[in-house]
């Protein structure tokens, strides 16, 4: 089993580590309170600064420079479990959640106050600033701790690419023509749960050259000649760890074969660039100049394509969002995947990536999968 | 993230009910004097925009205006060809890709003149957006829109009450094949979210109390390994926006289970006759049985969360008859905690 209950002494290690990591942010930030907020869309800030992975409705960390910290959540069952599952935290049921913490705020007295991430910051925390308390945007203090892996961090991150690897496995074998997309994806969800893993990103692209992304399962049913596009992240103790694989239902086609083979080359030349002190920049130029080499470049707009690879951690998609104009530098124990993912106008939409843990001098690949296009029997 | 069924079929939900949902809602509004009704969805509170639009975000978050005339939109900061799906998902409204849902919808109230804008769970939504809307609509007057909302969506149309019937049908065969004498949570859950999902539910949670004698509280499934002589089951499932929980306790041993079946048949027959005589008539039936509530609750949806706790030992009363809604329940036995819980329609 590869989630916490196999890991519970493993996860107080690591809860120490990041504790002890954002406290030194803290006192270098100069922050008295850190206000981290969260939901199932975005547990991550919440996770770092609590250890709690929350499930349903919304939470809030008060965490202080005393080392002291507040979890603050608004679902009643959400609070028991939290309780049962976090250490070093003050759990406290609050079903005016906002009210709530900045009744705590005002009472503490604090006056150097943060908060992450500054996009799910709550409205009616700004009332605070009719108390002359103003909160700063707290991404100096924890941004950079999100991006960069500590060794327990990345143990995680390695156990989730292992799975993510198995899980592809399951996924090819479910794949057959007659089969919805969402069957696909409750075989692996089946899997994942079987090993112990709680939560999984996850999305699917079925048919030929019409298709033009992935999405969540509609319902499709996969027929011979179909591509099956998918993106699959299982989550170890909170660490998402991605792999993109194709697969044709049937012999793969010669078009189909001709226009994988440029993703194949893209995310060789992608991975071949990661290495510490790089750009995100430099990585996502080294995988679209192979498309503009077979007069491909357009595929590689926001057009056809969000990103040509991202961060992965605690949140799915972190920075260094891997796109020509992102000049955020890699560093030692970065993780993320490169996924020259795109629209190709012979074929269709086509994925390819691997995850990866950056290093001085170069990098450590975590997807062990074959890079293939995958083909299964489509009798 | 969602990653289970997300379609939207008109044969469930006709694109008349989107607009009768809507109709009642404008009436609502023009009684309170708002010119637009706004609301903000994610994976976490996704409810409100899905009766009113019929559309879930599978990830990221989005707002969604409903003018007193004119076509609704949907500003979303999902990409421009994830919009192209919502476009296939969404029963009634305009799909405005952006990295600035405030700004988006702040312009259109502008463009539209609109005098008074009323935005649900506003102290909720997430500050970034609401400046952009406000600063982008400088003539508009915001207020919290909450209450004008509750009263509306405490009455459950035929489409909504189908959709969570299918939810608790599909939470039904997962307990069902439940086996009791599972090795494991991993065990025990696999086949309960297999089950789910390759009958269409759009989510499943699965929670584990695995060790009633000691502890009610419900672990998620992976911070649970041992599973103890009695443990309890709880599923929260969702088809097409529709969300149920379902609670089972379970015993290993013949005797344990025969006292467990005693208290499920107890529970499954209990109907609640008003808010006020649940918490009384609830401790009578357990104690006529020689159990003891310890405390009980009753969900239904309300605001942002498809299941919020509207009643129960430790709430003030806010449960609507006229909607479905969950109880669920903490009864303390002689050998320890046995919970439940089931929808009510």
């Amino acid at each position: 089993m590869a989630g916490n209950a196999a890991n519970m002494s493993g996860g107080s290690t690591l809860q120490k580590a990041r504790t002890e990591a954002l406290r030194e942010a803290m006192a270098r930030e100069k922050i008295d309170v850190l206000v981290l907020m969260g939901n199932n869309w975005h547990a991550d800030y919440l996770r770092y600064g609590t250890d709690f992975g929350i499930q349903e409705g919304q939470g809030i960390a008060l965490v202080r420079a005393d080392g002291s910290t507040t979890l603050l959540l608004d679902d009643a069952a959400e609070c028991e479990r939290a309780r049962g599952e976090t250490a070093g935290c003050d759990v406290v049921h609050a079903p005016r959640l906002v009210q709530e913490t900045r009744d705590r705020i005002k009472r503490s007295g604090n006056r150097s106050l943060a908060a992450s991430p500054m996009h799910l910051l709550p409205f009616g925390l700004l009332k605070l600033e009719e108390d002359d308390l103003r909160i700063a945007d707290g991404a100096p203090v924890i941004e950079q701790l999100l991006m960069t892996k500590m060794e327990v961090e990345l143990d995680c991150i390695r156990r989730a690419s292992v799975l993510a690897d198995e899980g592809y496995v399951i996924f090819r074998d479910a794949a057959r023509p007659g089969r919805k997309d969402y069957e696909l994806i409750a075989e692996i969800e089946g899997f994942f749960r079987s090993r112990g893993i709680a939560e999984n990103f996850m999305i699917i692209g079925v048919g030929g050259q019409e298709v033009r992304g992935m999405a969540p399962p509609g319902g499709k049913v996969l027929k011979a000649g179909d591509l099956v596009t998918t993106e699959l992240s299982p989550c170890v103790d909170g660490y998402y760890a991605q792999l993109c694989r194709t697969l044709v239902v049937g012999e793969a086609s010669e078009t189909q074969k001709k226009a994988f083979s440029v993703y194949q080359e893209a995310l060789e030349e992608g991975i071949k660039t990661v290495r510490a002190g790089v750009t995100a920049a430099d990585v996502a130029r080294a995988e679209n100049d192979v498309f503009r080499k077979y007069d491909l470049g357009k595929y590689t707009t926001s057009e056809y394509t969000r990103v040509r690879g991202h961060g992965m951690g605690l949140f799915l998609d972190q920075k260094p969002q891997i796109l020509e104009d992102v000049d955020i530098k890699l560093i030692d124990g970065m993780t993320m995947i490169v996924h020259p993912n795109t629209y190709h106008p012979d074929a269709g939409y086509m994925v390819l990536g691997d995850a990866l843990v950056v290093r001085p001098d170069g990098h450590e690949c975590l997807s062990t999968l074959s890079r293939e296009l995958f083909s299964v029997n489509a009798s | 993230m969602r990653r289970g069924l997300m379609a939207w079929d008109a044969s469930e939900v006709p694109v008349a009910t989107i607009e009768a949902r809507q109709d009642k809602l404008r009436e609502a509004m023009r009684s309170g004097g708002l010119d637009a009704f706004i609301a903000y969805t994610n994976i976490a509170r996704p409810a409100a925009v899905s009766w009113m639009s019929g559309f879930t975000p599978y990830w990221s978050e989005g707002i969604y205006c409903l003018p007193l005339k004119g076509t609704p939109v949907f500003a979303t900061a999902l990409s421009k060809r994830v919009a192209e799906w919502i476009g296939t998902v969404m029963a009634v409204g305009k799909v405005e890709p952006t990295p600035q849902p405030g700004v988006v919808i702040g312009k259109k109230l502008a463009e539209l003149k609109i005098a008074n804008a009323g935005i649900l769970e506003l102290d909720d939504l997430p500050a970034k957006q609401a400046r952009a809307l406000m600063e982008s609509a400088p003539d508009t007057a915001f207020c919290d829109a909450s209450k004008m909302f509750a009263p509306i969506r405490a009455e459950a149309d035929a489409s909504e009450i189908a959709l969570i019937r299918k939810a608790a049908a599909l939470a039904s065969e997962c307990i069902e094949r439940t086996d009791p004498q599972a090795a494991s949570v991993q065990d025990l859950v696999a086949p309960c979210e297999l089950h789910a999902r390759l009958s269409g539910a759009e989510e499943i949670f699965i929670n584990v109390a695995p060790d009633l004698s000691a502890d009610a509280r419900l672990k998620r499934t992976d911070t649970a390994s041992t599973l103890a002589d009695t443990f309890a089951l709880r599923l929260s499932v969702a088809y097409k926006a529709g969300w149920v929980r379902m609670t089972r306790s379970f015993a290993r041993t013949s005797a344990g289970a025969t006292d467990f079946d005693r208290l499920q048949q107890v529970f499954d027959a209990f109907v609640p006759q008003s808010g006020n005589s649940i918490d009384a008539m609830l401790r009578q039936i357990f104690a006529d049985n020689g159990a003891t509530l310890k405390s009980w609750q009753l969900e239904q949806p309300r605001g942002g969360y498809p299941l919020a706790i509207v009643a129960g030992s430790e709430v003030d009363n806010t449960w609507s008859a006229s909607a479905p809604s969950v109880l669920s329940v903490d009864v303390e036995t002689a050998s320890g905690h046995w919970l439940a819980a089931r929808p009510l329609f």
